[in-house]
This record gives C-alpha cells, structure tokens and sequence, in this order.
C-alpha cells in the first residue's frame, strides 16, 4: 500500500492528534492509502449495469423540487416489504447513485426495496454541506411518508452510507424528526461505512479547500455530538487498510455511541481499503452484508 | 492503479514470445507483477475462510487417494440428491490448500449444492513436476462421481469451479475422456475456469521454467487447448482486465479455440478486475463469477 503519509522528512507542527498538516491532509485523501480508487469505481460501474440487466431498470422518484432530488426505487416482488435506502459517498462531490446499484440485488433478493438517493454533491451547494445534510433528510421522509405507493413498509426503513455517505447517514440517524413533520423513529437501523461524525479534524484538512465548513455546519453535522438524538442501532465499519483518521473517525464513533447506553455493532474489515469496504455491503454472504441483513431481520 | 512494467520505458530484448522479450514475459507470469495487493487479498480470502467455516461449521474431510495429499473437505448443504461443485484451488502450482478457499463454499451450500474443495500435491513436493498434480485432480473428481452418494452428492450434477494454475489442471483433466476410469466422458456437467493457462508453451519459456520441470511432452500433454477432441464439459472462461497481458491472452485465445472446435463456451471479461479479486467475486451469489457458477449449475436464473 502506499505509505506516502509516513515517509515525508521533516514533520511541520502539529495541527491535529500526533498529524502535522501532509500528514492530516492525507488522512483525508483516500487516494493515497487507496491507489486502486479508480478500478474498484470501474468495476462498480460494471458490476451496476450487470445488476440493471439482471433486476430491470430501476424506478426514478422526485422527493423534492431540485433536479438532484430524486432516487432510484429496486423494488422487492413481496408487498409491505423493508426498505433500504442507501446515500452514496465521494468525499461530498457530485455523484450519481446509478454507479451503486451493484448493491441492490444483495437486498431486493433478500425481500426488500432498495433506494439509491441521488442528491447535490458540494460543487452544487457553494461548498455547503448544510443543503446537502436537508436533501438527504428529506429523501428519507419522503419515502416514509411514501412507502405504501410503491409497497414499502414505513415501519421498517434502514439507512445504509459509505464514506462521506455515511457522514450524511450519521447525520440522518441523529435527526429532529419534527423539524420533518414525521415520526422521531422513523429510521430503525443505520449502516455507516466509513464513515466521518466528527468534522473538525476534516475542517482542519486540506478538504476545506472545496468544503465551505462553518462552525454552524461543524457543529450541527457532527453527529456524533448529537447522540442524545440517536435512536436506532447503529452498525460502524471501517476497514484496516483506510488511512488512520478514517480508521480512528470510525472507532471513536462507536465507542462514543457504546459511551452513550446506545446500541452499536462495530466491524473491521481486516485487509480491506476504503472503496473495498463499499464492494463488500452489496455481498449478502461478507462482514458487511450479513450485518445490514441480519439488523433488517432478513436472515 | 496497476503497473505494468513489461511496458516501461527500457530497451527491449530479443522477443521469446509473441511481442515479448524474456522479462516481458516473466512479468507476465507473475501474478504480483501486475497485481500488487496479492499479500492482501490471499490474507482476506482466508479470513473470509474462517468466517465461513464459523458459519457453516467445519467440512467433513474424506480421502480420495492413497498419499497424504490426496484429501478434499465436504461443504454439505444438508439436503440429499443435490448438485456437486467440486473447486480447484491455484497458487501458481505451488501454494495454498484447500482450507484457504472455503469462502467459495458458501454461496453453493446456501443455494443447495455441496461444496468439495480438494488438495492434492504441489509442484514442489512432486519435485517440478506437474504430472502428479493433474493426475490427484483428475483422482480426485473421479471419486466425487464414484461417491457422490455416501455424501448426498447427485453424480450426474457435478460441476467445476477452479483458479490460475487449478484452472489450468482443470482444463487438461476435462479434456482427458476418462476412458481409463470407465467414466462416462462427460460426468462433469459444466465447468467455471477463473484466469487459468490452457497453453504451457509460453509458460514454459518464462521464469516459472526455475521450478516447474516442463518437458515437451508435459508440455503437450498438459495443454488442455491441444485436446479439445476430449472436452465434453461446457465452459464459462472469466478474467480479468486488469490481470497480466498473458492471463487475458491465455483465456480468450482458449475461449476462441473451444468455440472453433464447436463446443459450448462462455467467455466472461471482469472489467477492473486483477487475478487476486476476480476470485473473490466467486464468494458472492451476485458477484461476476459466483452469479455464472450458480446460474451454470441452475441453481439460480
């Protein structure tokens, strides 16, 4: 793997735990622990249309006005049937969820919906995360309020995110339902994969190059200063091979969350990097799969 | 990203095989060349081993010859008169044994099938010689037929699944027409071979020649592509697009050969692919290869 982090010479002052500003910088670059990045996208691409070919093309729903408020709906051929909805990752730029139907199949086979949401990356929010935290948000209401038009169960909705996914999936656990006009348990389960809940050190990276952060968007998005609003069991996981602040995000998230008498499962994945922890939530038989299964009681 | 040192900028020898000079090829035959995370993946595949064997329980162990090598585990899926998927591991004809690969087990023995995953011998205890080896396979598969039934094996549903050099012993032992055994010629009813080599020519010119003995009459005997007369077993061929230069060629020109001779054979290209991870994805009932075994054996559409 590649070791760029540790082998700079001179090491400036300290800006974060034991990082000088390189050596925080790359704990935020997944490139540079991850340098296989760009084939395991490729052949997430792939492995989606594949997916597509198998189940049919998925339904597309508008959960708000903006044109990137929309998911895609795999459904499930049982009626009142769980829902997954999954917010996908990219460091918090602009992607399309069509690039993660390879893991639809793992559920919808299993007996239940899947729900890709598709929702502004930062390039289309001047760098604010806050917008982005709401859509999501609101994306999960909708299907709440909506499930029974396409045969979901409102009463058995789980999230599931990856990356900076499962920040926003930590931010959607830890939700004022009220604020939503819906239920305050209206998640029964989360799945965060690699997740970032707290933002400072990432404020502190050199990811504030494109991330407007402010101390509103800081505090009110770290989720894990907001586990009084937790109430669902949270599954954490984070992969050996991920640079030490996603290694550590995801530890100390879990343990924050233990700390708090809240319920909490925390899986490493020994010998797995960043984007190949993502790869593992669309097998029913890996670490990952069997946990999301298992907490949506369909094995 | 993956390197590929055979095209780096140096000057190039004389060419030994196609358009490749000596080191060329010897990259070509070096997993680790172009496949970098090889210590990780073989490190995860056997903690993917473990988790199966926790979740399925331990394999019955049964022998099938006569030498301490000639052993194989039993994944039972519990029900009698089902399918058989018998794997073949790889390691370059020189690692791994059969309880590295029980990840594989388990997308069969939840989809009905059992799943018997054999040893036999390695290239070096046979002192270089890949005879032996490809005479425990072939042992091996013929006491699956001859004893399905003591393990709720249905003999006429047994299948293949195999890796690199398991692909390649794979290849010749369907290609030998079991005449010997008094087997019916085509008792395999279908056959998975993931990044294997069907050729030894080149594989004979390149540095795997320090210790595998190749003679020229291994070399034609054990080149399943040069007996397609004998295959009655249709093929589903997967690489990766990402594995060496050879490793690509090997599987299509093998695919191209057994379509030529008129036999049935599905070629699967594993974009993004390296020869490490295309074998995970047999471990995964969705995965590119593991969605083929199970779709080949019918248990799924």
């Amino acid at each position: 793997m590649n070791q760029a982090a540790k082998v700079q010479e001179a090491k400036g002052p300290l800006v974060w735990l034991d990082m000088d500003q390189k050596a925080l910088d790359d704990a935020y670059d997944q490139f540079v622990y991850a340098p296989n990045r760009d084939q395991v996208h490729k052949r997430n691409m792939f492995n989606s249309d594949r997916v597509r070919a198998r189940l049919g093309a998925p339904k597309r729903h508008a959960y708000g006005s903006k044109p990137m408020e929309q998911f895609d709906l795999f459904a499930t051929g049982k009626p009142n049937a769980p829902i997954n909805v999954f917010i996908h990752g990219g460091a918090w730029r602009t992607r399309a969820v069509k690039d993660y139907a390879f893991m639809a199949e793992a559920y919808v086979r299993a007996g239940a919906h899947w729900i890709g949401l598709d929702f502004d990356g930062v390039e289309g929010t001047n760098g604010d995360l806050l917008p982005m935290a709401d859509q999501v948000r609101r994306g999960v209401a909708w299907v709440y309020n909506n499930a029974k038009s396409f045969g979901g169960d409102p009463s058995r909705i789980y999230v599931s995110g990856q990356s900076s996914g499962a920040h926003l999936t930590g931010c959607v656990a830890t939700t004022d339902w009220k604020d939503y006009g819906v239920p305050n348990d209206i998640v029964k389960g989360a799945l965060c994969c690699s997740g970032m809940y707290d933002l400072k050190p990432v404020r502190l990276s050199k990811r504030s190059d494109y991330v407007a952060f402010t101390d509103e968007s800081e505090e009110k998005l770290s989720s894990q200063r907001r586990l009084d609003r937790l109430n669902c069991p949270v599954i954490v996981a984070y992969g050996t091979f991920e640079t030490p602040e996603f290694q550590r995000q995801n530890r100390e998230f879990a343990a924050a969350v233990k700390a708090a008498g809240k319920p909490v499962t925390l899986l490493v994945g020994e010998g797995y990097n960043h984007f190949e922890m993502a790869e593992m939530i669309g097998n029913p038989l890996s670490l990952l799969g069997v946990a999301m299964l298992e907490q949506m009681k369909l094995v | 990203m993956n390197v590929h040192p055979g095209q780096a900028a140096r000057a190039k020898g004389p060419l030994v095989f196609l358009d490749m000079d000596q080191q060329a090829l010897d990259d070509a035959y070096d997993q680790e060349v172009y496949a970098p995370n090889r210590a990780l993946i073989v490190e995860r595949r056997k903690t993917a081993s473990g988790r199966a064997r926790a979740i399925l329980g331990m394999p019955k162990r049964a022998a099938y010859g006569r030498s301490e090598h000639e052993e194989l585990d039993i994944f039972d899926c519990g029900k009698a008169g089902a399918p058989v998927n018998v794997f073949v591991h790889g390691g370059a004809w020189r690692r791994n044994t059969a309880a590295d690969y029980a990840l594989v087990a388990e997308p069969l023995v939840r989809a009905g099938a059992h799943s018997v995953i054999i040893d036999f011998i390695n290239v070096d205890q046979a002192s270089g010689n890949l005879f032996p080896m490809y005479e425990q396979v072939g042992r091996a598969l013929a006491w699956v037929y001859t004893n399905a039934k003591t393990f709720g094996g249905d003999r006429d549903r047994i299948h293949i699944s195999a890796h690199s050099s398991g692909s390649h012993l794979s290849g010749v032992v369907l290609t030998r027409g079991w005449r010997e055994e008094n087997l019916p010629a085509d008792f395999c009813k279908g056959a998975v071979l993931l990044s294997g080599m069907y050729d030894l020519a080149p594989v004979a010119l390149s540095k795997r020649s320090a210790y595998v003995k190749f003679t020229d009459d291994m070399v034609t005997k054990l080149s399943g592509q040069r007996h397609l007369d004998g295959l009655n077993t249709p093929l589903i061929l997967g690489y990766g697009t990402c594995e060496t230069p050879e490793f690509q060629r090997q599987s299509r020109d093998f695919a191209a050969a057994v379509r030529a001779a008129g036999k049935p054979v599905e070629l699967i290209e594993g974009l993004a692919y390296n020869h490490f991870e295309l074998l995970e994805t047999l471990a995964n009932p969705y995965g590119l290869m593991g969605r083929a075994m199970l779709r080949q054996m019918k248990l799924v559409t």
